[in-house]
């Protein structure tokens, strides 16, 4: 804070580190409501530990019936419960929709304060590339907003920046906000 | 959901425990078809690549190929060009390591330090190598195999140093902003620099086939055949239900690189570095329960270095067995390292060459003596070594068990997050060769991907034979073009290294203590 009392904030300051490689949710505007819906792929690949992890455990009960192998059954139950464990809490963010209710006037997502939609000053589209340290980098965009006590909080996180722009204008005409670009270039 | 549910029960009657023991079964039958098949058709048809790649000279008794000769003069061509850099230059390594030549206040966002890229590449190195690997080695090379592994992993360093920098060096920004670095590009780009661009592509596009073919084999049909032989060792599973090991596998192999998901590639990461040191600590524990039998195991290993006794061929026996399987463990010379190391962010190419030498060092000479130290001191590896007793994973799961029976059950653990978190470096390595053949596009690497997991099904599912020479043929026919790449362009790496050497010691280059 200057001492003006203003804030000096960079935009292209990214506010999560990682995000996926996919559309993980597009923007769904109802009425007097604008909320983000996990696409169905989002889905689908969360699904594939939770499946993975419900096959072990029963694959380790029925080992256990038929043969009576409790290491056999221990290990494998061990496993399908730390995959399916990961599967769930991959899949929870997804269902804890982020919220623009214009009726209680308040934004609402499962990781922040709820904000009143009367304090959101703008929003900002940044990029960022996400390091996989075993796989592929790959480019990754925020749509972030902007609150009036100079509070940065993240509404979207993915690598559909087509979609993201026009999800953040969508949205910026409901709130009636400004968007502002700060992709820059990154050179690793 | 209909049709999962009948998958499901499928799997689930075919791991039944009444079909346990029913050898010759229906089921049975099928994958031992399917096994005999797929391994008459590498036979068939990858016959003449695997004898081309592993082409032998006759020395005394044994025949020694062409290829570890290849890889071992090029390893020791590097220490004395870049005079002796793994001894001479080890403690500005560590420093830069520690990061004592890093801006405390400089860091950028989103920068990988040093540390983190040598523990990322240890953590892709130390897996089924140091531990399948050894036990191969011991099995047919016996205990004296161990000196030549040290030997190849010490020399190995100065191969790594060469590749590693120049992966660093000739990297490049794909359209998408994908930083993408190895082989393929310093041999294009670090050869049309010299005026040889045509040879530059013609080795280029060689080592990206063989690259794909490599983590086809042993960066993926090897591992999961290997883990599978862990859960049969370990739990008495029939080697015929590998299959859904391998479907279990691929389903987790397939969400990564596939889905793209985040988590589960962070949590890869942050698991296997601590499977590494529950390995590490198992083989401590072994070791130090048998304190009193290092001295004899050491003299065993030199012994058996330089007579080569039980071993067929003699000491060049153990000799070629070292190697070979010292390089499959370290893969320097191989260039895949390379690959790994080019989305590093630095601006010196020559300090991430620097960093990379100390994984022969750690992997080798440190984990895999550790592992043969194990497998020697447990005395179930006796003459004659012709493999023909206990081998590769099973010998070294077996040594473990001699101390505590739990740990047959921990290395069950240790192997099957190795053999993942391997497939998934290696579908990274084949992904990159496969999109600088055909390209970038979300099609086009879907095909590399999904063919990606149908091997690790077939890997877990068939019995090797045929495909196992294939699967070294293929890793050890990248060092090839590698190779070649490296000899013409070391003194590019030895101008980087002088240059920055130099700097150091003007202060240019600050010292962060």
């Amino acid at each position: 804070m200057n001492e003006a009392g203003s804030f000096d904030i960079d935009f292209q300051k990214n506010l999560i580190k990682d995000g996926p490689k996919f559309l993980s949710h597009t923007l769904i505007i109802k009425e007097h409501k604008a909320y983000l819906k996990p696409t169905i792929s989002a889905m689908l690949f969360c699904v594939v530990y939770i499946v993975v992890g419900l096959f072990l455990i029963s694959l380790a009960s029925y080992v256990y019936y038929e043969s009576a192998k409790l290491d056999l059954a221990i290990f494998l139950g061990g496993f399908g419960i730390a995959i399916g464990t990961f599967g769930i809490s991959l899949i929870q963010p997804f269902l804890k929709n982020a919220s623009f209710d214009k009726s209680t006037g308040q934004f609402e997502n499962s990781s922040d304060r709820n904000v009143k939609l009367a304090r959101i000053v703008s929003l900002q589209i940044n990029n960022k590339v996400v390091l996989r340290k075993q796989a592929l980098n790959y480019n990754c965009f925020e749509l972030n907003m902007l609150t009036k006590s100079g509070r940065r909080i993240n509404i979207i996180n993915h690598n559909n920046l087509p979609q993201l722009t026009a999800d953040a204008k969508k949205l910026a005409d409901f709130l009636q906000v400004e968007l502002s670009d700060h992709c820059r270039q990154i050179t690793l | 959901m209909k049709k999962t549910q009948q998958l499901l029960a499928l799997m689930m009657l075919a791991f039944s425990a009444n079909t346990f023991a029913a050898e010759g079964s229906g089921f049975s039958g099928m994958v031992a078809s399917l096994s005999s098949a797929v391994d008459g058709f590498f036979n068939d048809y990858t016959g003449w690549f695997v004898s081309l790649i592993f082409k032998s000279v006759p020395i005394g008794d044994a025949n020694f190929p062409i290829i570890v000769a290849w890889l071992l003069l090029a390893a020791t061509i590097f220490t004395v060009y870049f005079g002796f850099v793994q001894f001479t230059r080890v403690g500005l390594s560590i420093d830069i390591v520690k990061g004592k030549y890093t801006d405390p206040n400089s860091k950028d966002e989103g920068e990988v330090s040093h540390f983190q890229a040598l523990t990322t590449a240890l953590s892709g190195t130390v897996g089924l190598g140091n531990i399948a690997g050894v036990g191969a080695a011991l099995a047919i090379g016996g205990p004296g195999a161990t000196f030549w592994m040290i030997l190849c992993g010490l020399l190995g360093m100065a191969s790594k140093f060469c590749e590693c920098t120049l992966g660093v060096k000739y990297r490049t920004i794909l359209p998408s902003g994908v930083v993408s670095g190895g082989p393929m590009y310093y041999l294009s780009q670090g050869f049309a620099e010299k005026g040889l661009g045509g040879l530059g592509k013609v080795l280029a596009v060689g080592f990206a086939l063989m690259c794909i073919l490599g983590s086809f084999g042993g960066g993926n049909m090897f591992q999961a055949n290997q883990a599978h032989a862990m859960l049969t060792y370990a739990f008495d599973v029939p080697s015929e239900y590998g299959v859904i090991t391998g479907v279990v596998l691929a389903a987790l192999v397939f969400s990564v690189i596939v889905g793209g998901m985040p988590s589960i590639a962070s949590v890869t990461e942050k698991i296997v570095p601590w499977m590494a040191l529950l390995y590490v600590g198992m083989a401590l524990v072994v070791i130090v329960a048998n304190f009193d039998q290092i001295g004899a195991a050491f003299s065993a290993i030199f012994d058996g270095a330089f007579t080569g006794a039980g071993v067929v061929g003699g000491f060049i026996g153990a000799l070629i067995q070292g190697l070979k399987r010292a390089t499959f463990s370290n893969e320097a010379g191989v260039g895949s390292a390379a690959i790994a190391h080019s989305a590093v962010k630095t601006k010196e190419p020559v300090t991430e060459g620097l960093v990379s030498l100390l994984e022969p060092f750690i992997d080798t000479v440190v984990i895999c003596t550790m592992t043969a130290l194990v497998i020697t001191i447990a005395g179930l590896n006796s003459a004659p070594f012709d493999g023909a007793g206990l081998t590769g994973v099973t010998l070294t799961a077996a040594s473990f068990t001699e101390t505590a029976e739990i740990f047959k059950y921990l290395l069950a653990l240790a192997v099957i997050m190795f053999a993942f978190s391997t497939m998934i470096s290696w579908s990274y390595y084949g992904l990159k060769a496969w999109t600088y053949l055909f390209g970038e596009g979300s099609t086009v690497e879907l095909i590399f991907k999904v063919i990606f997991c149908f091997f690790v099904i077939v890997g877990a599912t068939i019995q090797f034979g045929a495909v196992i020479d294939f699967s070294d043929a293929a890793i050890f026919a990248m060092s090839i073009f590698n190779i070649i790449g490296l000899y013409f362009l070391m003194p590019v790496v030895k101008q980087e290294l002088a240059s920055f050497i130099a700097r150091v010691y003007s202060g240019e280059i600050k010292r962060f203590d």
